[in-house]
């Protein structure tokens, strides 16, 4: 298995595609903190420091790793190579959660830096040590699960472009459409409404609590590891 | 137990009967072409062989195990297939490292590798920018990286130009030699017949015929002769009275079922002068179309 991460973390650090997306969602998470510091009108800093974006990048990350095997047609290889489909697909799912986690602390801990040097600076309240380790945790929990839940989805829906467009539709479009007309149902959403429970927030008022929403979401990622084991493993691959 | 077996592999997709009651053997320290027409069931047989496809009924082995139940499978049994494919923004190299991570190979056989196939210089371009002939030789690259016992190639030949397939012809001899099984399957007849040993036919997911080359090529009535005689109405009917059937093309016999020594002998019994003696051979394409049913 040690090996298998290895390889799928390699796959993950030879690609342009990755770290063009992690650049990007880099430099738009210390743009947004530093613009929400300077002119923010609330200027809540626990706010500020868990809305990177690149929480929820990691779920997009998972699903083009998943599905460019398919678009890329290096699934047979990958296969040939390690043909317990089941050990490869675990392995990808810890290699997402691996690059979710470390991405998240990365930008988290830099949105955190540069926000508390702009508030510090304009005199502005800011969080101490406690409270963003408290921020920090939540964001990682939240990047360690949707890492691996993009990867399932790929495995089901394998067309890189309808997973992908898939994904956003549901995160953006469809769970805050049914978080407004059924608070009670949105707040289990898989994109939108359990990692907003987790990662909570200033007005955390209608979502699940941390905890509550942690074993939401980690449910989620199990159902669809065992729809995309089961879909993985009994194809034929011609 | 050979290193690949082929037993009674049926393999349907829906209505489909992809491969039928398929059985053969490769054996070791040899070339074994893989021939059938377009659609005759060779990729299905070879997926099936990997794991890739599961059979409907029968099997398909190494050295009795199925492809999943080898030790280090890809340290086994190397893969060339037709869809061979590689991420175009990885280079080689890359591509090499995570395969060779992938089927717990040592980091070293990346490099050595590379060399077998000629793609060192060009290991750390990206593949988008590959010729197909480079990417074949980087999918054979990605074959030979646990140094297998066992070779399986689908349509090799494919996008090679005529050095591509000598350079191709000579590593899988050179495999063959170091006592390695070769199976290479192909509808190209003529690219295969200057390289393989052993031929299996298949038409309609059906075997045609199995053997070495030469017994494939001779065809199913035994030996056959050409024979131009001064005196061919005398010859032929020696011939026939000794049961071996003669078609005749002018002064020209052609003889079956006898080989030159026999028809020779038959000439001299009889005192006719013979003019020009010759086995006769059927060409590939000839024994292919008359084994698949095909239309040339």
């Amino acid at each position: 298995m040690t090996a298998l991460l290895h390889a799928e973390l390699l796959k993950l650090r030879t690609t342009r595609t990755f770290a063009a997306i992690v650049g990007t969602a880099a430099a738009l998470s210390l743009i947004l903190v530093a613009l929400g510091a300077i002119l923010g009108a609330e200027k809540d800093p626990h706010a500020l420091f868990t809305n990177n974006s690149i929480t929820y990048i990691i779920v997009l990350l998972g699903a083009i790793g998943m599905t460019g095997e398919w678009r890329h047609r290096t699934i047979t290889g990958t296969v040939l190579a390690a043909p317990d489909r089941l050990r490869l697909l675990v392995a990808k799912l810890l290699a997402y959660a691996v690059a979710g986690v470390v991405l998240s602390l990365l930008v988290t801990v830099a949105t955190m830096l540069v926000g508390t040097l702009i508030l510090g600076a304009r005199g502005e309240p800011t969080l101490g040590p406690g409270d963003l380790a408290d921020v920090l945790w939540r964001n990682l929990a939240v990047a360690a699960v949707l890492g691996p839940l993009g990867v399932c989805v790929g495995a089901l829906v394998r067309n890189q472009i309808v997973t992908v467009v898939g994904l956003i539709a549901v995160a953006a479009v469809l769970e805050p459409a049914v978080a407004q007309v059924a608070p009670e149902v949105g707040r289990f959403g898989p994109l939108a409404g359990a990692p907003g429970g987790i990662i909570g927030g200033a007005d955390a008022a209608g979502l699940l609590a941390p905890g509550f929403a942690l074993a939401v979401l980690l449910t989620w990622a199990g159902v669809a590891f065992a729809a995309a084991a089961w879909r993985l493993g009994g194809r034929d691959l011609v | 137990m050979a290193p690949i077996e082929i037993r009674d592999l049926c393999k349907r997709f829906g209505r489909l009967a992809a491969v039928e009651q398929l059985s053969f053997d490769v054996e070791p320290g040899r070339v074994t072409g893989f021939l059938g027409p377009n659609g005759a069931g060779k990729s299905t047989t070879l997926r099936a062989l990997l794991g890739l496809v599961r059979p409907s009924s029968g099997s398909a082995t190494f050295d009795g195990l199925r492809y999943d139940e080898l030790a280090q499978p890809a340290a086994r049994v190397g893969a060339v297939l037709e869809d061979a494919a590689f991420h175009p923004g990885r280079s080689a190299r890359n591509h090499l490292r995570i395969l060779a991570a992938t089927g717990g190979h040592p980091a070293g056989r990346v490099d050595d590798v590379l060399s077998a196939v000629g793609l060192t210089e060009a290991a750390d371009r990206r593949v988008k920018g590959y010729s197909m002939g480079m990417r074949q030789r980087l999918a054979l690259a990605a074959a030979l990286l646990g140094d297998p016992q066992v070779l399986i190639l689908d349509e090799p030949t494919n996008g090679l130009d005529p050095p591509g397939i000598s350079w191709l012809r000579a590593v899988l001899r050179e495999q063959a030699d170091r006592g390695r099984a070769v199976l290479v399957s192909s509808h190209v007849l003529a690219e295969v017949a200057q390289s393989v040993d052993d031929v299996v036919v298949i038409a309609d997911g059906q075997l045609r015929a199995h053997g070495t080359l030469e017994a494939v090529l001779g065809g199913d009535d035994g030996p056959a002769t050409e024979v131009r005689a001064q005196d061919p109405v005398r010859l032929a009917g020696a011939l026939e009275r000794r049961g071996h059937p003669v078609d005749r093309d002018g002064d020209l016999l052609h003889v079956r079922g006898a080989t030159p020594a026999q028809v020779g002998e038959v000439a001299g019994h009889e005192r006719v002068a013979v003019l020009g003696l010759a086995p006769r051979v059927r060409s590939l394409e000839e024994a292919f179309l008359a084994l698949t049913g095909a239309r040339a």
